[in-house]
């Protein structure tokens, strides 16, 4: 018993034994497939990439045409390749009127900005070149402010984006753990045991899905009132856990159908408890269907958009709702969208990279199955 | 205290805990999903049910004035309605089909490791992080033909380049490319999870047999993968049906109705101003009743294949 | 199991009663603080900053409350369908007026409006779309808070280069400047678009989401002859007359013709874009959303910029679709609450204030500020603003002004944008449906013959 706790199947087959892996060819593919998978990569990047340029950029620059791929800091990094020095017709370099040689910015290149990223932290609003200038005397400004009002933006308060994104991290980040702990004990009861109705239940469990969400929204919202968690944390808790909880089980039940039973069985006969065998053996086993469900309620639950927007007003309110309509005067404001993406983006991001290992480990041990 | 008597208390107590019948575990491991899950949707789901009998708008100071099928009869006659039900289905066809083809060649390349292979395949999952309004947004931007990087990259400066989405050819196409960008990834994590679960020696079996790529592919590799990809693909239909934040950001629905997906038009009822609130039920229950069809011959098939495995 | 499914759908029901009557009772107390809902942009911005005053003076925290504009009226709706009180008062747009007048969203404000003399303090027009309902009834509902309208911003560098202008005058045979008629604005956009230097006539709106392309095109309708609707409410023969399929033609061909490529879809923010990357001429837009244009911080062309009011059509006349809105009370609130609201009202229609709101950037409708030399020359773009303000008309406003809108909106969109069918058949058909709509919400008076 002891030594099936020591070298059980926590302990995954990670090394290939196959022969034919080793081979020069074999080893050519492996060569090929990576460099096939860094070109997916770029491809997928891409857009991502172009939005990380466009937290940087100032608001003409994010739609200037023709599109600026490459961002320089006068008189620093890329700036000697960027500003190309105008020449005159014989040749020689053009010079102003203090001598120093005339510059022009080629097309791709573009200035760095920190504008959007400021602009995300504080509310603002937009100054008249007038009233600009007035503010461009006071000597009580700060950074922050300076930079914004080169935009003719003035700082008038703290922005709410700290606020929503706490809120986004308590409410998706709970409602994550709910989802995946309710649907993996659920998973397993409907894996192990043949329930009467197991495949209605699945269904019903499964439909709970396919209502389009503008539907429920309403009805879910007058509920929500009447049960006082409008605009509440755990009201967008709950939701988003119920939300998920489809995707969970059937996930989840997908991965537990592949361990085989005999484990568990194993360790019953060994004097386990079925709860004790469910947690020793079964849930390292299930380890990458856990990650897996993890990263997929977790980033369902981050974006949610729909309900958050009409759920809740203040308290409660997430991010997504106000992360893509971030508008100025009279237009999107870009850099800031992209900013508040990105940052977005981490999170997520940090926990996939963290279940990174159980997440692509896959269920390794199929060498006892049937 | 000896280790005799440690290996006994532990045995005393697995004994004592054992004595939690099976019957008890299952119903405690059941109970919190299916709780939550009727409590939420029992009301929600009966509530437009019977809204969808009504003619009504949330917005209205009137109380629903009962109907019976008229809304459904006016849905179905609509001639409109059953061409964004064409148009959505091949939506689906053509988004899940090429996310299908697409994360599963993604994940075969994947699944071999090299050195950083986790570190790629990681990166590749980004796009599904995203928010979808945001994604509609600035693939908008991106396909713009004048300010946006994808012809200039495409060697297509202005004006030459194609406006993608205004072009009525284009249009659908260029939503299905975002769809797929998007969640090719999610198809390829639970794929790779397939894959990495095959045994190693049914491959040393076909490499010892001479079996050829091809039919370790078709007969190793596919019936492997097969039980988590239908899974895949049956959220992903569903999810289709459901699509509508990521069009509304890049066409709205147009150019014309090139792109006006059922759940586009069903929160143009619902929502933007309208607020027709038991047509829009009645049509959500019309798109449930058809993608509960779909799923239900998945599910079916999906049965079939694990009955086999 | 179906035993235990029973239990639940009861368990369900009995938290739902329990919820129901677990209201717990708002406590009464002098009010303190008021909110206000209001779409996020700038002019949001400025009135919070206004209202720091009202703390000051009257002891009242003011929240200003900013919904992004694509769910503006969705998270209005919600509270209204709830009828709940998460803002005291809603700066909403000019078209919601009948459906929240009619429903009981909004305090009916004519007393209060007559006593405090504030009716005769904004003007006419203002008063008549953004405060009234039904049409010519004299009953009010909101305070014109911001005034709005469509004009055009053009780029001066272009219109006042001497090759241009006399490669113009060479080609039709007049000087170029600022149109007078639509077919100018035609003739302007179709010299400078010229594709190979990235350069387009005009850009319109197009949008099928909300209300964009019908704002765009009423424009045009107007000047050509076309109306929403005869005298009497009746839309056949009215929308679909000579005037507004010659409109709609004019409409299309301003697109196809001059319109910058990827604007098949725009609204305001991208026509802005276009405008700053200069890539187009002209470009129609709300006046709220010029100052981005007037800012050499977003547009480099902000110098170079000038403003005009729509051109006139064949008929001479000359309108402009109408925006802005007025602030209205929510209806729902405690008694106690209501008078908090009308008390900020009165203060925030008071002209020191208005002119104060004015000299933020907000677009008053008082008549005096607006007539204010101070008031014209503070911003490039107001003198044209004034003029258009004197030439709006506006959408249908009554209770089914969604539905007629989403018609308008997708019949539109299919021919300007997608090219299908004729003009005629469109107007026909947006003609139709709309006499369907007007008619079952029995709004359609007999024909006095």
């Amino acid at each position: 018993m002891a030594k099936f706790e020591e070298v059980g199947p926590r302990s995954p087959i990670t090394e290939s034994t196959r022969v034919d892996l080793v081979h020069p060819r074999a080893r050519l593919g492996v060569t090929i497939r990576a460099i096939v998978a860094i070109v997916i990569v770029a491809i997928m990047l891409f857009p991502v990439i172009w939005l990380s340029l466009t937290t940087i950029k100032t608001r003409p620059d994010s739609v200037a045409v023709p599109p600026k791929f490459i961002p320089y800091f006068p008189d620093g990094f890329l700036s000697d390749w960027c500003m190309v020095p105008q020449l005159n017709k014989d040749g020689t370099p053009k010079l102003d009127k203090e001598g120093q040689p005339v510059l022009k910015e080629r097309p791709i290149c573009f200035d760095v900005t920190l504008e959007g990223i400021v602009g995300l932290f504080f509310e603002r609003r937009t100054l008249t070149p007038a009233q600009m200038k007035q503010y461009m005397d006071d000597p009580n400004l700060d950074w922050a402010d300076r930079i914004l009002l080169k935009r003719g933006l003035l700082i008038t308060g703290p922005g709410e984006f700290v606020n929503r994104f706490r809120n986004s991290l308590i409410i998706a980040g709970t409602s994550t753990v709910l989802a995946v702990t309710f649907g993996l004990l659920a998973a397993y009861a409907f894996s192990r045991w043949d329930i009467s109705g197991k495949k209605d239940f699945l269904f019903f469990i499964l439909s709970t899905r396919m209502l389009p969400p503008v539907v429920v929204t309403i009805p879910i919202f007058l509920m929500y009132r009447q049960l006082g968690i409008y605009d509440t944390h755990i009201g967008m808790i709950l939701l988003y856990t119920v939300f998920n909880l489809s995707l969970s089980v059937w996930l989840l039940k997908g991965f537990l159908d592949e361990i085989p039973r005999e484990y568990e069985e194993a360790a019953l006969v060994d004097g386990y408890s079925r709860l004790q065998a469910f947690r020793k053996v079964v849930l390292p086993q299930a380890a990458t269907g856990i990650a897996a469900t993890t990263v997929f309620c977790l980033i369902f639950a981050w974006n949610e958009y729909a309900f958050s927007l009409m759920l809740t007003s203040d308290i409660a309110r997430t991010a997504p709702p106000s992360i893509a309509s971030t508008q100025g005067a009279g237009g999107f404001e870009w850099a800031i969208i992209a900013t508040a993406s990105m940052l977005f983006l981490i999170p997520v991001v940090v926990i996939t990279f963290a279940l990174r290992q159980h997440l692509l480990r896959g269920v390794t041990f199929g060498a006892i199955r049937q | 205290m000896t280790a005799t008597t440690l290996q006994a208390e532990k045995v005393a107590q697995r004994h004592h805990v054992r004595r939690i019948s099976d019957k008890t575990i299952q119903t405690a491991f059941i109970l919190p999903t299916m709780v939550l899950l009727i409590l939420w949707n029992i009301f929600p789901l009966f509530y437009s049910l019977y809204l969808s009998f009504t003619e009504y708008s949330v917005i209205a100071g009137a109380p629903p004035k009962w109907i019976g099928f008229e809304n459904y009869r006016n849905i179905l006659s609509s001639p409109l309605i059953w061409k964004y039900f064409a148009l959505t289905g091949r939506f689906a066809l053509l988004s899940v089909g090429l996310q299908t083809i697409i994360g599963f060649a993604m994940a075969m390349i994947v699944r071999a490791k090299f050195r950083g292979s986790g570190f790629i395949t990681t990166l590749i999952l980004i796009p599904m992080m995203l928010s979808p309004v945001v994604v509609g947004k600035f693939w908008a931007m991106i396909y713009n033909p004048t300010f946006g990087p994808l012809n200039y990259l495409l060697g297509m400066p202005p004006p030459r380049g194609p406006d993608w989405l205004a072009n009525p050819q284009f249009a659908l196409w260029a939503v299905v490319l975002v769809d797929v960008w998007m969640w090719s990834p999610f198809v390829m994590l639970l794929c790779l999870s397939g894959l990495k679960a095959i045994p190693e020696y049914l491959y040393e079996a076909a490499a010892i047999d001479r079996a050829s790529a091809w039919f370790q592919f078709w007969r190793i590799t596919l019936p492997q993968v097969a039980p988590l990809l239908m899974i895949a693909i049956l959220f992903r239909t569903i999810e289709a049906f459901k699509q509508f934040d990521v069009v509304m950001g890049l066409t709205g629905g147009g150019p014309g109705d090139a792109t006006e997906l059922v759940a586009v038009n069903l929160y143009r009822i619902a929502f933007l101003g309208r607020f027709d609130t038991g047509i829009a039920s009645a049509f959500a229950y019309i798109v449930l009743i058809i993608i509960i069809s779909i799923s239900n011959l998945y599910i079916r098939y999906l049965n079939q294949l694990r009955g086999e495995a | 199991m179906s035993k235990k499914l029973h239990v639940l759908v009861v368990l369900a029901l009995l938290v739902g009663l329990v919820g129901a009557f677990a209201q717990p009772a708002a406590a009464q107390q002098p009010v303190k603080e008021l909110t206000i809902l209001w779409a996020e942009w700038d002019p949001a911005t400025y009135l919070a900053e206004l209202m720091k005053d009202y703390e000051k003076e009257a002891g009242v925290k003011v929240t200003v409350k900013q919904e992004p504009w694509g769910s503006f009226l969705d998270v209005v709706s919600k509270e209204w369908a709830a009828k709940g009180t998460a803002f005291d008062l809603v700066v909403g747009d000019s078209q919601w007026l009948g459906q929240a007048a009619s429903e009981g969203h909004y305090v009916e404000l004519t007393d209060f409006l007559t006593e405090t003399g504030l009716k005769d303090t904004v003007t006419e027009a203002t008063l008549k779309y953004y405060a009234e309902y039904p049409t010519g009834s004299g009953r009010y509902w909101a305070f014109p808070t911001e005034g709005d309208a469509n004009g055009m911003a053009y780029r001066k560098d272009l219109f006042e280069d001497p090759d241009e202008m006399a490669a113009f005058k060479e080609k039709y045979g007049y000087d170029l400047g600022v149109p007078k008629t639509w077919a100018e604005l035609m003739d302007i956009a179709k010299f400078f678009t010229r594709p190979d230097e990235n350069l387009y006539g005009v850009a319109i709106y197009t949008q099928k989401d909300y209300d964009a392309i019908t704002m765009g095109f009423q424009n045009v309708m107007w000047g050509f002859g076309g109306e929403w609707a005869d005298e009497n409410n009746d839309p056949r023969g009215a929308i679909n007359n000579e005037g507004a399929v010659q409109a709609l033609e004019f409409y299309r061909e301003l697109w196809t013709c001059c319109a910058p490529p990827g604007s098949s879809n725009i609204f305001f923010p991208e026509v802005n874009n276009y405008f700053i990357s200069g890539q187009v001429a002209m470009g129609m837009n709300y006046f709220a959303f010029f100052p981005a244009l007037a800012n050499p911080a977003t547009n480099p062309y902000a110098e170079s910029t000038g403003y005009f009011a729509m051109p006139a059509g064949p008929t001479g006349e000359r309108f402009a679709a109408l925006g802005g809105q007025g602030m209205s009370i929510n209806a729902y609130l405690p008694p106690e609450r209501i008078e908090a609201a009308k008390g900020l009202i009165k203060w925030f229609g008071r002209e020191d204030v208005q002119a104060k709101w004015a000299q933020l950037g907000g677009y008053t409708c008082n008549k005096k500020v607006l007539a204010s030399p101070e008031f014209l020359e503070v911003a490039p773009f107001n003198a044209a603003f004034a003029e258009s303000m004197e030439m709006v008309k506006d959408f249908w406003n009554v209770p089914v002004y969604a539905q007629l809108l989403e018609v308008a909106q997708r019949e539109l969109h299919t021919y300007v944008v997608g090219g299908e069918g004729t003009a005629k058949e469109t107007l026909d058909r947006i003609a139709e449906e709309h006499y369907k709509i007007l008619s079952a919400a029995g709004l359609i008076k007999e024909a006095t013959q």
